[in-house]
């Protein structure tokens, strides 16, 4: 379990993050959603003992990161974009940490298999595409075997195959009681992944709940697309629906699709398309950025 | 502790880059012993500081410091780590790199250099802590021998190059002198080393 209390960051005058406070659950995915210098970099950073908070307290299992006995095997942790030496092979890279952390060289090669490294083992990591770089880094988070994981834009430079995998893996971690925190401004990525949502702007938390809850906060959405739009927006507003159009199609809220069909029957305007449109994770952030901005501004 | 040490030395031998400047530098104090037994305790002293300076320097410059300190939060333990790989290495590249000295029969050049060179290694990696960029030591370690040791103190007074360089031509006594230089640079990591990790 990941526990963040009051954790505040200042460069003098200049508070980076502000009070964050949140925590990430066994057994659960939390994304820490935030456009880029939203603090979520120096968050983590704090957590992992790289930078020391002003104030506040984070903690892994109870314990402060620089506290943990063998770190390696409690926490594996992807931060910025696959950093290796570029001289060094990937397989070395591996093995040097290895011997850091204590851990047996021959969980190098398995490991190297299972993000699909094999074949650029012994290929220099200079040479390697920047998403090989990100699989390197997974591995290395990897080696200790540790039950959390921290991850910062983990997907940077993965292509679609990369993502897909990455994404069934901290799943897999996850099902096996793992806790997995990921930090990420790529929002329709983490809406497939994330279990728990936390957002951040300006360095404070804006929203801490499961993602479903957040998707439950707003009222489903209808597109609906009829031969005469304008006598169709009528009679839906007639029934207390909120409606707008973008030149085509109406977009329709406060009805559920049963009653919007119902009421176009009535008004006899053939529907030629009629849909709900999903809650969008990152029209969802928007929404709650830009009303803590203008909260702020006030 | 140990575990740090080895994990340096075994990046250092994979790394190709510091492989080959090992190996390259090596046949440099090799060729010039054979000239000047000066020479080489010239080269002999570069090549530590700059072996010493780039093991942690590159940590930076790559980023890989981030990963050293996931793995080693303690960081004064990790510092002194580095300081005795650098000592390794100087030793085993000082050594080698002596061996025509030593075939003319400069035993006491080489025994002395010996000695002191690693201690140049120790200023190089402390001084590497320090400044996190090999560039910016190593043009600013440049500009102080040439302004401060060469123009100012003509190298006769108590700095740190001019004190290397007497010590390996003999004049033990300015060893006291390169050791506390060394040693006032150790103590300055060791506060510079706490801090934070900046984002790139």
């Amino acid at each position: 379990m990941i526990e963040l209390i009051d954790l505040t960051k200042s460069y003098g005058r200049i508070r980076a993050v502000n009070g964050v406070t949140f925590t990430a659950e066994p057994g659960r995915v939390t994304g820490f959603l935030g456009l880029n210098g939203s603090g979520k970099t120096t968050t983590l950073r704090m957590l992992l003992g790289l930078t020391r908070p002003t104030s506040g307290t984070a903690l892994i299992n109870k314990v402060r990161y620089r506290e943990l006995r063998d770190p390696a095997r409690h926490v594996g942790a992807v931060l910025e974009q696959g950093i290796s030496h570029p001289g060094q092979s990937g397989r070395a890279h591996l093995v040097t940490h290895a011997l850091l952390s204590g851990v047996a060289r021959n969980r190098v090669d398995p490991l190297l298999a299972y993000v699909g490294l094999a074949d650029a083992a012994h290929q220099r990591c200079g040479a390697y595409s920047l998403g090989m770089r990100q699989r390197l880094a997974v591995a290395t988070a990897l080696l200790g075997d540790p039950p959390v994981l921290v991850l910062d834009e983990p997907a940077n430079g993965l292509d679609p195959e990369g993502i897909a995998w990455l994404r069934e893996l901290l799943r897999a971690h996850a099902r096996k009681g793992g806790t997995v925190l990921i930090a990420s401004h790529l929002l329709a990525e983490l809406a497939q992944l994330i279990d728990d949502v936390v957002v951040i702007s300006d360095g404070t938390v804006r929203y801490v709940a499961p993602l479903a809850q957040l998707y439950g906060s707003t009222s489903a959405r209808l597109r609906i697309r009829g031969r005469d739009p304008e006598r169709l927006s009528r009679a839906l507003q007639a029934a207390g629906a909120l409606v707008g159009t973008d030149g085509g199609a109406l977009d329709v809220t406060g009805l559920t699709p049963e009653e919007a069909g119902d009421i176009a029957f009535e008004a006899q305007v053939p529907i030629y398309e009629l849909v709900r449109d999903s809650p969008n994770l990152e029209q969802l952030f928007l929404d709650l950025v830009t009303a803590a901005n203008a909260e702020a501004v006030r | 502790m140990i575990a740090v040490v080895r994990s340096e030395l075994y990046r250092l031998s994979t790394t190709r880059s510091s492989a080959m400047s090992l190996a390259v530098v090596s046949a440099l104090g090799i060729t010039l012993g054979t000239v000047s037994a000066d020479f080489w305790a010239l080269i002999a002293g570069a090549g530590a500081f700059g072996f010493g300076a780039i093991g942690v320097t590159q940590h930076f410059q790559h980023r890989t410091a981030v990963l050293l300190y996931l793995t080693r939060q303690r960081r004064i333990p990790v510092l002194l780590a580095q300081l005795v790989t650098a000592l390794i290495v100087s030793v085993g590249f000082t050594a080698v790199s002596g061996a025509s000295v030593l075939a003319r029969g400069y035993h006491e050049e080489y025994l002395t250099t010996l000695l002191v060179a690693p201690v140049m290694a120790v200023l190089g990696a402390a001084g590497g802590a320090i400044a996190r960029s090999a560039t910016v030591l190593f043009v600013g370690f440049t500009a102080w021998i040439v302004f401060v040791e060469a123009a100012y103190g003509r190298m006769r007074e108590p700095f740190p190059f001019s004190a290397y360089l007497d010590a390996t031509t003999g004049d033990l006594d300015k060893l006291p002198v390169f050791l506390g230089w060394a040693l006032a640079a150790v103590v300055g990591a060791l506060f510079a080393v706490r801090r934070d990790l900046t984002g790139d």
